[in-house]
């Protein structure tokens, strides 16, 4: 999260998100694509094309994720801690739904981040 | 009718002695059984034992106290209804202070008039978690180790005498309660063969007999009744086993006793400078005392006290038997039992009627009680009784209470002087500062110094340093906790606590900040009184250790990744304060001062600006007059160089402090350290002197541009303000004015979009953040072409032009009509406003409306140097703000008509305000024919 020198930029945000219990399942409110058993070449999110991890597809209007301020299009890295960059689909989906939790953190990059912080490297 | 009354009258005196005549009965058999037990108990004695009336002696003075526990929250009627299980007791409650350490505090951010805000933070003392009612009651153990219960020989004889027939001619209680209390205390007091037995019997039961009240407690209790009770006689026979009345049951009912004890050890403990009259059975004595004369015991007790002053006789019941030595001494205890007794209590009511707790008058005298356990209980019980109650604590000021706890916190005792503390504590916590006030017009702040000094045990620290924090929210205060405390607070607390050295061992690693409750507590207060004025900033910066020591700590939190909690709060809060106006009130500032369009800034400025315009933002015109100064671009590298290390205040604005600012922002998960470290960089980032350019240029470099971007869409308005007057300050730098205006200026309208149509509900932000987002916005398109086609781009216009037509608020649109205008100043943009349908009036008219009471409104009178927070701050745009925080509230007639005619005509066809996300993102390959990719909703 913070920057430490030596290491490679990226601009990333903890975002929070609160299930919201809808009946039995507890709901985030947005949708994942992506997966390194997914064709990385169909995500319109990613800038390299080659990149395979799980990206925001949808969010729906005021859910959880929506009001944590997750935005269609980011890219996430973590959940909980746990890495997110090299999973499946449906790993992701899974780390995502767990039901004993009811609180995900979800480490994640986004686009107009990464060109602000490149932008300020250069200058 | 007659005959009835007669008939009915005979029936009753018939029962009545048919109960006396069973009473007698009773007594006699199970004084028979005492005495056998007795006997036998006799001849398998210990040789030592003398055996006294009680059937216990000297050798074994421990045995005499037992410590009944109860827990009892403090409303909870049932836990009352177990009371008499516990018999002849001394009721005592004892307010445990659980956990002084993790008290819930609270935060309230007052909004002043003039719209900073002052935090004035108190913090609760939560007291009392735990109400223990301990119940403490003096069991003569018996030969055989087991206890007996006490009030032995005088009182068979004595219930079925006098007291009954008392009772039932009263017709006060139910005769099952009666014969009940008559049947254990017979059983329940296993009688010495002592002849001494009757006469001493005798000699009570008419003492007894010649109180009232008596029968009170025995009924249902009339307001009397608690008056009388000599306890431990009615509540006795009401045990928990009323099958085996007597020596069988006890067992079973002292198993607590083990817990008891123990308690009553660790209390003892706690008080380690205990002096002499520390031995067990002080501990007897601070236990009843507060109590004294709820029952004969105590009152036997108290009489020896008296008498001698001697605490350690431990044969309290010995006394109480021969009643014609108490006798006498009722009239030195009346006065305190009455003292005790009266009027119903503070929470009588939730208590057993039977037990009246003292009245806070009563309480109050106990402060002032020669026996020094008496004045910790009384300090103790008065903590508990304040403990949130504001009607209390009033009356506490009223009668004086006090200057009496305050002089307690220099007393020789240190039970004494932590229980004042605590009920100090309580007392000073809340929104009514007469307390406060009076607190310090009795000198308590040198007081609670003192004992700060003086204390090692941590406890005492902490109640001490809580107070302390508590004091500090009332602005007459501040000043004074400078002026007696600051010396102490830093080098007794921050500095050790940081983990600062001032002396740094090359060897060893740095020490880590411990964030004790003390330290918490302390910085607390600081904050609070670190915004009290350039007086307390100055005397805050140049406390040696002081700035050093906070920054310590936070970087070792950042280092720690533990950004969360309330002391890394307090500290950012205080280094936020002290950061305000450091470029007019550093010592030597003005050496660093840049002139405003100097000669030399001027001309270095303009040509580094040439060197970067060419190599990054060629042909970027700069417009306007400010331009020599907004350019100096100065590199971290043109950094001059120290020869020794920075310290002192001179930490607060050394370009060092941004990475720690930025880490906080980026760590941190609490809004308040957020918002104060965003105002810290705003308050480091403002005025004209050669670190601020200083740091403006570090937050770039150090990427804390997209970490404040982000967090304008932060949920907590007051973030999203700080950073947006952040964000403004930082654009003074050119650089970062056009990398805020590409980046930044999305979130911005989305901000202004929000005001109108909150994305979600209550998520509305306040007047201030709008007027603040606003500014800024206004800040980075004035004079920048390029910023003003981004606000295009993001639609920014027909957001402003609904705001400045929908908004209830004056300043809020004005603020906005100040940025339309500045667009429209923009020739080059004209074509294309007027292609999406915007005419000129929209534009202008809006401006006229922000200039008319701008000119008049703008001069002086606003003073802020009390007030370091957030927004005032802006030296460098100080007309800008002051001309918007002016007209606030001051919204004439005409203003509001002048609105009008800038309503959104809703024929036109302006672009809709759609989110500022491209369409195109929302396009989702779902709609892709192949079955790839998946698409999860979570």
């Amino acid at each position: 999260m913070s920057y430490i020198p030596g290491q490679p930029v990226t601009a990333v945000v903890v975002i929070e998100i609160h299930k919201l219990r809808q009946g039995e399942n507890l709901i985030l409110g947005f949708s994942i694509g992506g997966g390194i058993d997914q064709d990385p070449s169909q995500n319109p999110f990613s800038e390299d094309k080659t990149d395979k991890g799980i990206y925001v597809t949808r969010v729906s209007e005021g859910g959880p994720a929506e009001i944590a301020g997750l935005q269609i299009g980011d890219k996430i890295m973590q959940v909980n801690g746990w890495d997110m960059t090299m999973v499946t689909h449906d790993q992701a989906r899974k780390r995502l739904t767990k039901r004993s939790e009811e609180v995900v953190r979800l480490l994640v990059t986004r686009q107009s981040l990464q060109k602000a912080v490149q932008q300020s490297m250069l200058s | 009718m007659e005959d009835c009354n007669v008939h009915s009258a005979a029936s009753i005196l018939a029962s009545v002695k048919e109960q006396e005549a069973r009473f007698e009965r009773l007594t006699r058999a199970l004084e028979q059984e005492r005495r056998h037990v007795a006997l036998q108990l006799e001849r398998a004695q210990q040789p030592g034992m003398v055996s006294g009336g009680m059937g216990s002696g000297q050798p074994l003075p421990m045995a005499w106290q037992q410590l009944v526990l109860q827990e009892q929250s403090p409303g909870s009627q049932a836990s009352l209804a177990t009371m008499p299980e516990a018999p002849d007791v001394l009721e005592e409650t004892v307010t445990v202070e659980e956990d002084p350490g993790t008290p819930t505090s609270h935060v309230s951010i007052v909004t002043s008039e003039d719209g900073t805000t002052r935090r004035t933070e108190t913090k609760v003392t939560k007291t009392v978690k735990t109400v223990t009612t301990r119940t403490v009651r003096q069991v003569p153990v018996g030969p055989d180790g087991l206890p007996l219960l006490d009030g032995g020989p005088p009182l068979g004889p004595f219930a079925d005498g006098a007291l009954d027939r008392h009772f039932l001619l009263r017709g006060g209680g139910p005769v099952a309660t009666l014969s009940r209390a008559y049947l254990s205390s017979g059983g329940g007091f296993p009688e010495g063969p002592e002849p001494r037995d009757s006469p001493s019997y005798g000699s009570l039961s008419r003492g007894l007999g010649m109180r009232p009240p008596r029968a009170g407690p025995l009924g249902p209790g009339p307001g009397d009744g608690c008056f009388t009770l000599p306890g431990h006689r009615e509540a006795f026979p009401v045990g928990p086993e009323p099958g085996p009345p007597g020596g069988r049951s006890l067992p079973e009912r002292f198993q607590a006793e083990p817990y008891g004890l123990e308690d009553d050890t660790r209390s003892l403990a706690a008080d380690d400078e205990g002096g002499p009259e520390l031995e067990p059975d002080y501990g007897t004595a601070t236990r009843r005392r507060p109590e004294c004369g709820r029952g004969l015991h105590t009152r036997a007790y108290e009489d020896t006290a008296d008498d001698g002053g001697e605490l350690a006789d431990e044969r309290p019941a010995f006394p109480m038997v021969t009643a014609p030595l108490a006798q006498p001494e009722r009239g030195s205890m009346g006065s305190l039992d009455r003292l005790v007794r009266r009027s119903p209590s503070v929470d009588s009511a939730r208590k057993e009627p039977r037990w009246r707790d003292p009245e806070l008058p009563e309480v109050l005298a106990m402060l002032r009680h020669p026996v020094d356990p008496v004045k910790a209980n009384a300090a103790a019980y008065l903590q508990h009784l304040c403990f949130e109650n504001e009607g209390v604590k009033r009356r506490v000021r009223q009668l004086r209470g006090l200057p009496l706890l305050v002089a307690l916190l220099d007393h020789p005792r240190a039970e004494v002087r932590r229980r004042a503390c605590g009920a100090l504590r309580n007392l000073s916590y809340g929104r009514d500062t007469d307390n406060k006030a009076a607190i310090r017009d009795c000198g308590g702040v040198p007081a609670l110094v003192r004992l700060l000094r003086a204390a090692r045990d941590n406890e005492v620290r902490e109640l001490v340093t809580g107070t302390l924090w508590n004091l500090s929210s009332y602005e007459p205060l501040k000043m004074v906790i400078i002026d007696h405390g600051l010396q102490t607070l830093t080098h007794e607390v921050i500095v050790p606590h940081s983990g600062w050295e001032r002396e740094p061992n090359e060897d060893s690693k740095p020490r880590d900040a411990e964030w004790t409750t003390v330290f918490k507590n302390t910085s607390g207060c600081l904050r609070n009184v670190s915004s009290d004025g350039a007086e307390a900033r100055r005397r805050l910066r140049e406390c040696e250790g002081l700035v050093d020591a906070l920054l310590h700590a936070l970087q070792s939190a950042v280092g720690r990744k533990d950004t969360d909690n309330k002391s890394v709060e307090n500290c950012v809060c205080i280094m936020r304060n002290l950061s305000y106006h450091v470029h007019k009130e550093v010592p030597g500032a003005d050496r660093y001062q840049e002139a405003e369009p100097g000669p030399l800034g001027s001309a270095v400025g303009s040509q580094r600006r040439r060197r970067d315009d060419a190599s990054c933002f060629g042909g970027k015109k700069a417009k306007g007059k400010k331009d020599g100064e907004m350019d100096r671009n100065f590199d971290t590298l043109d950094l001059p160089k120290r020869t020794e290390a920075a310290k002192g205040f001179e930490l607060l604005y050394q370009p060092e402090v941004v990475r720690l600012y930025l880490s906080l922002l980026t760590e941190s998960r609490n809004f308040n350290t957020l918002e104060a470290a965003a105002g810290a960089l705003q308050n480091l980032s403002a005025g004209n002197w050669m670190w601020a350019t200083y740091i403006r240029a570090t937050v770039r470099k150090e990427r804390g541009l997209p970490v404040l971007v982000e967090l304008l869409q932060s949920e907590t308005d007051k973030v999203v303000r700080a950073v947006a007057i952040a964000l403004r300050n930082l654009s003074l730098d050119r650089r970062n004015k056009d990398l805020i205006g590409s980046y930044a200026m999305a979130e911005l309208v989305r901000n202004v979009r929000n005001a109108q149509a909150p994305p979600r509900p209550g998520a509305c932000l306040e007047e201030d953040t709008v007027v603040a987002v606003l500014n800024t916005i206004h800040e980075i398109v004035s004079d920048s072409l390029d910023n003003a086609r981004s606000l295009l781009q993001a639609r920014g216009v027909p957001a402003l032009v609904a705001l400045v037509a929908s908004s209830q608020s004056v300043r809020e649109a004005k603020a906005a009509s100040h940025v339309l205008q500045t667009v429209w100043s923009y020739k080059e943009l004209r074509g294309t406003l007027q292609k999406d349908g915007w005419t000129k009036a929209r534009f202008q008219s809006a401006a006229a409306t922000a200039k008319g009471p701008k000119g008049a409104l703008s001069p002086g009178g606003f003073d802020d140097s009390t007030l370091p927070l957030v927004d005032k701050s802006l030296d460098g745009y100080s007309t800008v703000d002051r001309r918007e925080r002016r007209p606030r509230g001051a919204s004439s007639a005409g203003e509001a008509s002048e609105k009008e005619p800038l309503k959104l005509d809703p024929s036109r066809k302006a672009p809709p305000p759609g989110p500022s996300r491209p369409a195109v993102r929302l396009v989702d390959a779902v709609g892709d024919a192949k079955p790839q990719p998946v698409d999860s909703w979570v």
